[in-house]
């Protein structure tokens, strides 16, 4: 990338929204509800930009085929280094970039309708924009300084967008809670940096990479550092055991929703371990712990998933769960299928959180028992959500079949069984869970009127979710294996690619796609939905028959594990503890000191306040003494006698004053 | 004529030391502010800080007689006192005067209204 002209391209990709972002704030009150043109203006450009990015690292433009790099010096430490802010363009970035782009295009054409008559409409627009432009300046990053600025514009983001609507207590606590909980692990991922400068004196991923080859840090230290690294991806990823603020952020407006789990925010941690790549092949036990988290996450928020009630908490728990997947394929050294995950999980993520959105303007209520008999009246949420359930449950030919089995069969080929089983049984619980919703919700009688007199909902809404339910479906199409024998190129696994050095690190051996692994896979997630169909279509009874059978299973999967009863009972109180002493140490050491010393001044002004009789003459007599007593001082050497004369005056005067 | 007669017209006729200027002075200095401090009437208060001023402007033009090279500062400082005091007398009795008009008192232990 030599010519100004495309490092301007390239710069503008995120610059824009950030600009959209600045008007948005400063003159959203004059614009009101016009602000959504605005904003999509920008990010139409941002995603014309990224296509152009996208096409020219893959070759396809003449004089392209390389990444995309450039920096230039940003803080000069002197002897110290340089921090510099840069753009480097690989594969990945280039499809993270296009995905990040059209997903906030979605986003925002189905927002200006769901979010209609919002009293902070703009603000809305404004933020989204600077959500968007965060995580495109997080993906262009060539360093951890310029990917942490980022990447902590993103949990502001976050905040704001899930506190929306501040005035409901619940929204403001979920705000706080996934600001504070994704804190730990930024907390986490700033240590892991300092770690890589201080050792390696550098925070650009490639030098670290290969400061760490030639070994200038080694051994526990830097698996600490990669470890620490990966913290602050599960953080922002909502991995195990931080994964608690992922469903409570659900109080924020919907299409937000969809842009947190599609592309902006808990893509960042999964993109990191991604763009960090070179760095973690090095610490084999690191991938270990990755791939492990991974793999429990994804099982532990499936089986979370199965008892919600809130059609959009489901989709949550889904998240968590679909993120595990892509950690356990990153884990396990399936890097092309990790990422290949997370980009067809952000169109039927999308997906599914615009037909829940859908829904929710629809009828104004997330309970999914509220609702039931949608079918009829919604029929393309229906039928977007159809499409978008079985690309999330992994059925051929959709999507989400080709890379979640790519990342189920890699599981079994490296002999990692337990993962393999893990991943496996997710499979079945995805199936039946996000079926469960949809059979919930769409079949069978309504079980409210609101649900009786459900309207579809206008077309700038259904509009983005069938362009999402179109690529829901094909989106994979473009990375299905060679070994299937279609007489198609895997254009993905060929674009993006570990680096050389990853390949050889990790020594893995080459498998042709297996129909073994590929068929029990999709028939374990037919099983699902058959389950879920027997259990909530044929005798919707029976699965209310089961839930109170199995209370205290119900129970413990509705509350989540008890994670948020554990870590109230640990984190919380003693935070709040802590809170409470230093309140104490303030008001009663603190303030006492201040209260002394005024109460200090107060006493002695009233002992002073007894000198001031009002008489003239006693002032007079104060003036003279002072003046004897300077007189003292300054002639020192006559002291005793001046001494002698004081005392006599002193005794005459006051034997006068006596008298008088 | 006798010596010692002499002597005494001498010292008669001599100017006196310094030092008698000085004396007379903080004599006069000192009984300004003994009556300062010991008197209840404000305007025999006044008087004795007029005693009290002229001690002082007797020092100063004393002292500028025995030093010469001062070149005359002191009997400056000595007009400007003594215009000073003349104002400070202005102003003072006319206080005086209208503390009188108000209280029909010039008793300086009865005007004690700024007790703190």
């Amino acid at each position: 990338m030599e010519t100004v002209g495309q490092q301007l391209i390239i710069t503008a990709i995120p610059a824009l929204p950030a600009l959209v972002f600045l008007v948005l704030a400063l003159f959203g009150r004059v614009l009101g509800e016009n602000a959504q043109y605005v904003a999509i203006l920008g990010v139409t450009i941002s995603l014309v930009f990224s296509v152009f990015a996208l096409l020219f690292v893959a070759g396809i433009i003449p004089g392209g085929g390389a990444p995309i790099e450039f920096s230039k010096p940003w803080i000069d430490l002197g002897d110290g280094g340089v921090f510099s802010m840069g753009v480097l363009i690989d594969g990945l970035a280039a499809v993270m970039l296009v995905v990040v782009c059209f997903v906030s295009l979605m986003v925002q054409l189905y927002s200006g309708a769901f979010m209609e008559g919002d009293r902070r409409f703009s603000w809305f627009y404004a933020v989204i924009n600077l959500f968007t432009a965060s995580m495109l300046g997080l993906v262009l990053a060539p360093n951890f300084i310029q990917l942490y600025i980022f990447w902590e514009l993103v949990g502001v983001c976050s905040y704001l967008l899930v506190g929306h609507w501040f005035e409901k207590a619940s929204a403001r606590d979920a705000a706080q809670k996934a600001f504070l909980v994704t804190r730990v692990g930024d907390a986490a991922l700033f240590v892991g940096i300092i770690i890589f400068w201080s050792t390696t004196g550098s925070v650009g991923f490639e030098d670290i990479s290969q400061a760490a080859q030639a070994g200038f840090v080694g051994g526990s230290l830097f698996t600490a550092a990669v470890v620490l690294v990966f913290v602050g991806a599960i953080g922002k990823s909502a991995q195990f055991p931080l994964h608690v603020w992922l469903p409570d952020a659900m109080e924020g407006p919907t299409p937000v929703s969809a842009l947190i789990h599609a592309a902006t925010m808990v893509a960042a941690g999964v993109y990191l371990v991604a763009r960090t790549y070179d760095i973690f092949v090095q610490s084999p036990d690191a991938m270990l712990v990755v791939a492990y988290i991974g793999g429990f996450t994804a099982l532990m928020a499936g089986t979370m998933a199965l008892v919600k009630k809130d059609i959009k908490r489901v989709i949550a728990y889904s998240t968590v769960s679909q993120l595990g997947y892509m950690m356990l394929g990153l884990g396990i050294g399936s890097y092309t299928a990790g990422v290949f995950h997370l980009y067809n999980h952000a169109f039927f993520k999308a997906l599914l959180f615009l037909c829940a959105g859908s829904i929710i303007y629809a009828m104004d209520s997330y309970n999914m028992f509220e609702m039931g008999g949608l079918r009829r009246r919604m029929p393309i949420t229906f039928w977007a959500m159809v499409l978008g359930g079985l690309s999330l449950s992994g059925i051929f030919p959709f999507a989400g079949f080709w890379s979640k089995d790519a990342i189920v069969a890699s599981a079994y080929e490296e002999h990692l069984y337990v993962l393999f089983a893990m991943a496996l049984l997710t499979v079945f619980l995805t199936a039946f869970y996000i079926f469960r919703a949809i059979f919930v919700a769409f079949m069978g009688e309504p079980r409210t009127e609101a649900a009786r007199n459900a309207t579809e909902s206008p077309g700038i809404m259904t509009g983005p979710m069938l362009i999402l339910a179109f690529l829901s479906v094909v989106s994979g199409w473009v990375g299905i294996p060679e070994g299937f024998g279609l007489p198609i190129r895997d254009y993905f696994a060929a674009f993006v690619t570990p680096s050389d050095f990853a390949t050889e690190t990790l020594q893995l051996e080459e498998h042709a796609f297996s129909f073994l692994l590929g068929g029990v896979s999709v028939a374990v997630a037919l099983l699902g939905i058959g389950v879920a169909y027997a259990l909530y279509v044929q005798r919707p009874e029976r699965s209310g028959a089961l839930a109170r059978r199995f209370a205290p299973v119900h129970t413990f999967l509705d509350k989540g594990w008890y994670f948020d009863a554990l870590y109230g009972a640990t984190f919380v109180r003693a935070a709040s503890w802590l809170g409470r002493a230093t309140l104490g140490f303030d008001r009663n050491v603190l303030g006492s000191l201040v209260g002394g010393v005024g109460r200090g001044a107060m006493g002695t002004g009233g002992l002073l306040q007894r000198l001031q009789g009002g008489g003239v003459q006693n002032y007079a007599l104060f003036i003279l003494l002072a003046v004897l007593v300077i007189g003292v001082i300054v002639g020192a050497q006559y002291a005793f006698l001046v001494v002698a004369l004081v005392a006599v005056i002193t005794i005459a005067a006051f034997a006068v004053g006596v008298k008088l | 004529m006798p010596s010692q007669v002499q002597g005494v017209l001498d010292a008669l006729v001599a100017s006196p030391p310094l030092q008698a200027y000085l004396i007379v002075g903080a004599i006069m200095f000192a009984i300004g502010a003994w009556g300062v401090l010991v008197r209840r009437n404000a305007v025999v208060i006044f008087m004795c800080v007029e005693l009290m001023i002229n001690g002082v402007n007797l020092t100063l033009v004393a002292f500028a007689d025995f030093l010469p090279n001062a070149g005359g500062l002191g009997v400056s400082y000595a007009v400007l006192v003594l215009a000073i005091a003349a104002a400070e007398i202005a102003v003072g009795l006319a206080i005086v005067l209208a503390v009188f008009r108000s209280r029909r008192t010039v008793n300086v232990d009865e005007v004690t209204s700024m007790r703190g």
